[in-house]
């Protein structure tokens, strides 16, 4: 825990941190659902909430052949929100597969600039998951068909005629976002509209006009 | 593995944010305080009023462990006036007011996890999960409302007046986006998404070329959107 963890404890102490956490998780989910692109890995979130689900798992193996009917509700509950939780990681979790499924080449470009970043694009199981996957993928494109073509056309990332082949998600998409503070004026490039967004605010817009602000915590996609 | 469903959410998976908002429940039986992954719960001690996630209190009230008190705004009263204001006036009425804003750079909590739907939320104001929620309380605990058929009717006039607008406000969306849709609801997003994100997307794509020189106009003209962006950042700190 940092100076700034402490500092956040200290102004709403009255909320405990697994609450916190169940929001940020909560919200990371919904963006990943929503969002056109990948989010960058919350790594200390996950390890967090990821850690206390495997400590609540072994209370439940603990627990379980208690025949005390008091106990046995309470295991009730708490195998009810322990599945709550299980299904919000999952579901972010293949989410974000999703993505790297459908675009793995431009997300690898993307991880591999953002390796030295703050917050990396992936996480290590997802950057493994990504390499082995594309070099499996490599090596039978390869041995079926690629290594009939002439060496000129055997690239899978050409750009020559100024196209790409590398596909990418659309990132001007639009998408519904919450203010969480004021953020003050923005211009959506390209064309007149001066939007004055305010706490509170719900508005339709370009994901890549708002992914700034998602990034900071000053507005999140709902 | 990965998810088959297409960006957005799903009816159930609104439904499923919804069940962490908090209602407050008058418990008929003793329960031990609980460390439960998303915070602690306290002790549930009848008939002390408390203030769980709705998930447990209808967990709870399937077992007849408790009773659910419904929020303020979801009362015959409160909400035959926010009809009233729904079929009068062309905008969505307001959103609950927001509580202060936390100071620094601490996290913003926002639906569910404000208090919008406990016994002491504001009457005359219909939180984001408005629609989910009073239709799985309906569900779940009809008998502990005072009239709940009145209510089932209001909600359903509200529900057919704000899906009205929706509708009419398809009018305005242009390849901008842009669009300011305060006092919306959780299910109505979700309704309306695909529609009002493929408009805005499509008229985009039409008009990419005018757009596209637009840009390079701009730029010829010493305006960058993300030097745009990095000022606004200077300004919050």
């Amino acid at each position: 825990m940092d100076i700034d963890d402490l500092l956040a404890e200290v102004s709403v102490d009255s909320i405990s941190q697994e609450t916190r956490d169940l929001q940020e998780l909560t919200r990371s989910w919904v963006a990943e659902r929503v969002a056109p692109e990948i989010l960058p890995w919350p790594s200390d979130l996950m390890e967090r909430v990821l850690d206390r689900i495997r400590r609540q798992i072994e209370l439940v193996e603990d627990q379980t052949g208690n025949m005390d009917p008091k106990t046995n509700f309470k295991l009730i509950v708490i195998q009810t929100e322990l599945e709550r939780f299980k299904f919000l990681v999952r579901s972010f979790l293949r989410a974000r597969l999703k993505k790297i499924d459908a675009h793995p080449l431009h997300i690898l470009a993307r991880h591999a600039a953002s390796a030295t970043d703050l917050l990396p694009l992936l996480s290590p199981a997802e950057h493994q998951y990504l390499t082995s996957h594309q070099a499996l993928l490599t090596s039978h494109y390869a041995s079926s068909f690629l290594s009939q073509f002439p060496a000129s056309l055997q690239r899978m990332d050409d750009t020559t005629g100024g196209i790409s082949m590398v596909d990418k998600p659309d990132e001007d998409a639009a998408v519904f976002v919450r203010v969480l503070r004021d953020v003050g004026e923005v211009a959506v490039e390209g064309t007149d509209k001066r939007l004055e967004m305010k706490r509170g605010d719900v508005w339709v817009v370009r994901w890549s006009t708002m992914r700034g602000w998602v990034a900071s915590g000053d507005l999140e996609l709902i | 593995m990965a998810l088959p469903l297409p960006p957005g959410l799903t009816p159930p998976e609104i439904a499923f944010i919804c069940e962490m908002e908090l209602v407050t429940i008058i418990p008929r039986q003793r329960l031990e305080g609980l460390e439960l992954l998303g915070g602690p719960l306290k002790p549930l001690n009848p008939p002390q009023r408390a203030s769980i996630p709705l998930w447990l209190a209808l967990l709870l009230k399937r077992q007849r462990r408790a009773n659910i008190v419904p929020p303020p705004w979801l009362s015959p009263d409160s909400l035959s006036a926010i009809l009233k204001y729904e079929t009068e006036i062309d905008a969505f009425s307001p959103p609950p007011r927001l509580p202060p804003l936390p100071s620094g750079t601490s996290l913003v909590f926002s639906p569910p996890f404000l208090p919008g739907s406990t016994a002491d939320a504001t009457a005359d104001a219909l939180p984001y999960h408005w629609l989910e929620l009073g239709s799985m309380l309906l569900e779940a605990a009809p008998e502990d409302f005072d009239d709940a058929n009145e209510v089932r009717k209001l909600l359903r006039g509200l529900r057919e007046a704000r899906m009205a607008k929706l509708r009419q406000g398809v009018e305005v969306l242009d390849a901008g986006g842009g669009v300011k849709m305060n006092g919306v609801g959780g299910m109505e997003v979700g309704e309306a998404r695909t529609f009002i994100t493929g408009v805005v997307d499509g008229l985009r794509k039409i008009g990419k070329s005018r757009e596209e020189a637009r840009k390079e106009r701009d730029r010829e003209n010493g305006y960058s959107p993300s030097q745009d962006f990095d000022d606004d950042e200077m300004d919050m700190r």
